[in-house]
């Protein structure tokens, strides 16, 4: 059984089944505000008949459809393509197995985008609608930037909050949201501040990373720590520039004007939810191009032995700055977000105790793993939320990073490598010390 | 001749009050096996990290010449520039990349030398596919010149020492380079790997032009590869010629090889 579930025919199957979900879900009748779900189900049960011929329901209508192409297009890849992939295969082994895992894998990742796209109408209540936003998703950008720096390069970050602050202060800053004058004359919509943003969170990246880069580990680590401090009491003590403690004042919603196309983001979470969404999706496939480039194998190397890179003629410096000002990116965006979401922002957001939290994230779900990295946010997150939500009896909303740091100490006993590690540490961990028993992997 | 690949003139490194490297001078002919020998602290290792930028000597010069025209002053240059120059190196402990497997730990070097496009590896273009392509075929080419090609999705962590040796090899031949340094390329390898190795050593030259020089205790390894020795000793150059001459050199006797008896030493 499990060698069948392996097997690429098994994978091809479960995408095409994945894909007769969609489409059928996509082609069928529209949803009902007040029983959410009934589009869904309705989808598979209603009946439809094909040109007239035999009435049957929907679903299992586009599964016989999906079968017939899925089993024309096998019969014509065994015939037509097969020598091809074999000879292929005989020249460089790993190809024929990538090519089947990355069939399942798009298909898994279909169905989990799917998921979170029809997630805000299956669940409806306003707590977790905003949570989703602020909470949950806010928290995936920042936590796989942070795992660009933690993860991918191995540089420690414990003043990530940093960047996060700066993109949202920017925001309040372009859209005239600040005490000081704001740069252009016209008081920008939230939108313009995301390429702002980024574009000067970056720049601090760099700014940070080319003199504290030098440094390595512990040193590292104190030094970034600083530079949140710093940030932090700036915007606490500059009061005519960022308002001080009390913040900024109102910041507008995101807006579309653009000819006759014109949309306001208001106070209902769930657009904010799509277009923080988008967003992720963009930087979930930004990164993980990166990890597989050139870029994401320097950075393991350098993370590796610095001086054996070196010897490469990778420059380590370049690398490095390189990772903050990538990782900085979509914490300037999560800033964005936030600003553009919430009314006001203040420096109480900002604190260490926030970096901690991104860490946390990050070494729950697995250093250097996006996947992991996203799992951990969405767990730890929904859970923190799930916990002051619904408090058990006892619970005050201050115990919540005792429960957090018992859960990180098991994991680190339990799975020390995170919940999901990378593919590398997965290896590193089964892999390494077997001496000559490895084969070629997946050349068969 | 032309210009030699490296040309070390009156260098001297000192660490604090200990000179590692006094007022030595060598040259690396285009085209040779080189070898430098000594006891071990006889700055050995420290003249192949003044010659790579990992330390910077206080005096003297160091210039390589990639091709004859092109000289190029090592000292004060960081080790990733004289790497991309043409300099490519093993290390003494070998130094893998132990989460990366023999694959990638090769097509790093193959890749390090390539100008490349951050936009490009963020939405992988069409000139970064090609490039990955190019830099794949090396990277098999290499792996298969080192007879690793089996090996190729094995993490290098779990190699054992005979193919680390190789793999090193492969690693630094890939960057493109006019001369090889390889520190104690035998060590911890067993009789067959060591015949195996210097074969390999050989062909690096012969079938891909680089120079070589090495630092090895292996006499038997040293004497039937090198062309031409110099001999370290506290620091300084006792010796320089070839494995006859070097043999039947007395202050090299004295100093490192001891009597005929027992020729063997070093260790």
């Amino acid at each position: 059984m499990m060698k069948f579930l392996r097997s690429a025919q098994a994978k091809k199957l479960g995408s095409w089944l994945a894909l007769v979900v969609t489409v059928t879900v996509m082609t069928g009748p529209p949803g009902n505000p007040t029983q959410p779900t009934l589009g869904f189900t309705s989808s598979f049960s209603e009946r439809v008949s094909f040109f007239g011929l035999f009435p049957a329901p929907r679903g299992v209508l586009f599964l016989a459809l999906a079968l017939l192409v899925a089993g024309a297009v096998l019969a014509y890849s065994r015939v037509a393509k097969a020598p091809v992939q074999r000879a292929r295969a005989a020249v460089v082994p790993k190809y024929q197995a990538l090519a089947g895992k990355r069939t399942f894998r798009l298909s898994w990742y279909a169905v989990v985008l799917l998921g979170a796209v029809l997630l805000p109408h299956l669940v409806t209540d306003p707590f977790w609608q905003s949570a989703m936003v602020s909470q949950i998703a806010i928290y995936i950008l920042l936590a796989i930037g942070l795992n660009v720096v933690v993860g991918f390069a191995g540089l420690l970050d414990l003043g990530f909050v940093a960047f996060y602050a700066i993109g949202a202060y920017v925001t309040a800053w372009v859209t005239g949201a600040l005490p000081v004058a704001a740069p252009f004359h016209h008081h920008l919509n939230p939108f313009w501040a995301i390429p702002i943003a980024i574009v000067v969170v970056m720049i601090a990246g760099v700014l940070l990373g080319v003199p504290t880069l030098r440094l390595r580990g512990d040193y590292l680590a104190i030094v970034t720590l600083g530079f949140g401090e710093i940030v932090t009491i700036f915007m606490n003590n500059l009061y005519g520039i960022t308002g001080g403690s009390t913040g900024s004042n109102q910041i507008p919603h995101f807006s579309i004007h653009l000819g006759s196309l014109k949309y306001l983001w208001g106070l209902n979470p769930v657009p904010y939810y799509y277009l923080t969404l988008g967003f992720v999706v963009l930087f979930l496939i930004i990164f993980s191009s990166l990890e597989h480039s050139r870029i994401g194998r320097s950075w393991v190397a350098i993370r590796e032995d610095e001086v054996a890179a070196e010897s490469l003629g990778v420059n380590p410096l370049k690398y490095k700055v390189m990772a903050f000002a990538i990782g900085a990116a979509s914490a300037g965006f999560a800033g964005v977000m936030t600003a553009g979401q919430s009314f006001f922002i203040n420096p109480a957001t900002f604190t260490l105790s926030f970096s901690i939290n991104i860490l946390v994230l990050v070494i729950f779900g697995g250093m250097g793993s996006i996947i992991g990295v996203v799992i951990g946010s969405v767990v730890i997150q929904t859970l923190s939320m799930y916990l002051i939500h619904t408090p058990p009896a006892g619970f005050q909303n201050s115990d919540l990073y005792i429960y957090l740091g018992a859960l990180l100490i098991a994991m680190m006993i339990f799975r020390p490598a995170g919940l999901w590690p990378s593919k590398r540490r997965r290896r590193e961990f089964t892999d390494a010390g077997v001496e000559g028993t490895a084969s070629i992997a997946g050349g068969q | 001749m032309s210009t030699p690949m490296f040309d070390v003139s009156g260098v001297t490194l000192r660490f604090g009050g200990v000179t590692s490297l006094n007022n030595v001078t060598l040259h690396h002919n285009r085209g040779e096996i080189l070898a430098v020998i000594g006891p071990n602290g006889a700055g050995k290792t420290s003249l192949f990290n003044s010659l790579t930028g990992v330390y910077a000597p206080q005096e003297g010069t160091i210039t390589f010449d990639r091709d004859g025209s092109t000289p190029l002053s090592v000292i004060g240059k960081k080790p990733h520039r004289i790497a991309s120059a043409g300099v490519a190196r093993t290390f003494q402990a070998s130094r893998m990349f132990p989460a990366m497997t023999a694959f990638e730990n090769v097509k790093i070097g193959a890749e390090s030398h390539r100008g490349f496009g951050v936009i490009g590896a963020m939405v992988k273009g069409p000139q970064t596919r090609r490039h990955e392509r190019e830099t794949d075929a090396t990277t098999w080419e290499l792996l298969k010149f080192v007879g690793l090609e089996q090996q190729a999705n094995v993490l290098s962590g779990s190699l054992n020492y005979g193919a680390r040796r190789r793999l090193e090899i492969a690693r630094g031949l890939a960057t493109n380079p006019k001369v090889l340094l390889l520190d104690e390329p035998a060590a911890g390898t067993n009789p067959a790997e060591k015949i195996e190795l210097t074969e390999l050593i050989r062909r690096v030259r012969d079938e891909m032009g680089v120079s070589i020089l090495l630092i090895e205790h292996d006499m038997k390894l040293v004497m039937s590869l090198a062309e031409r020795l110099y001999v370290l000793n506290f620091g300084s150059v006792i010796a320089e010629g070839t494995p006859d001459e070097i043999r039947s050199n007395q202050a090299v006797i004295d100093a490192y090889l001891g009597s005929t008896d027992t020729a063997k030493g070093g260790e």
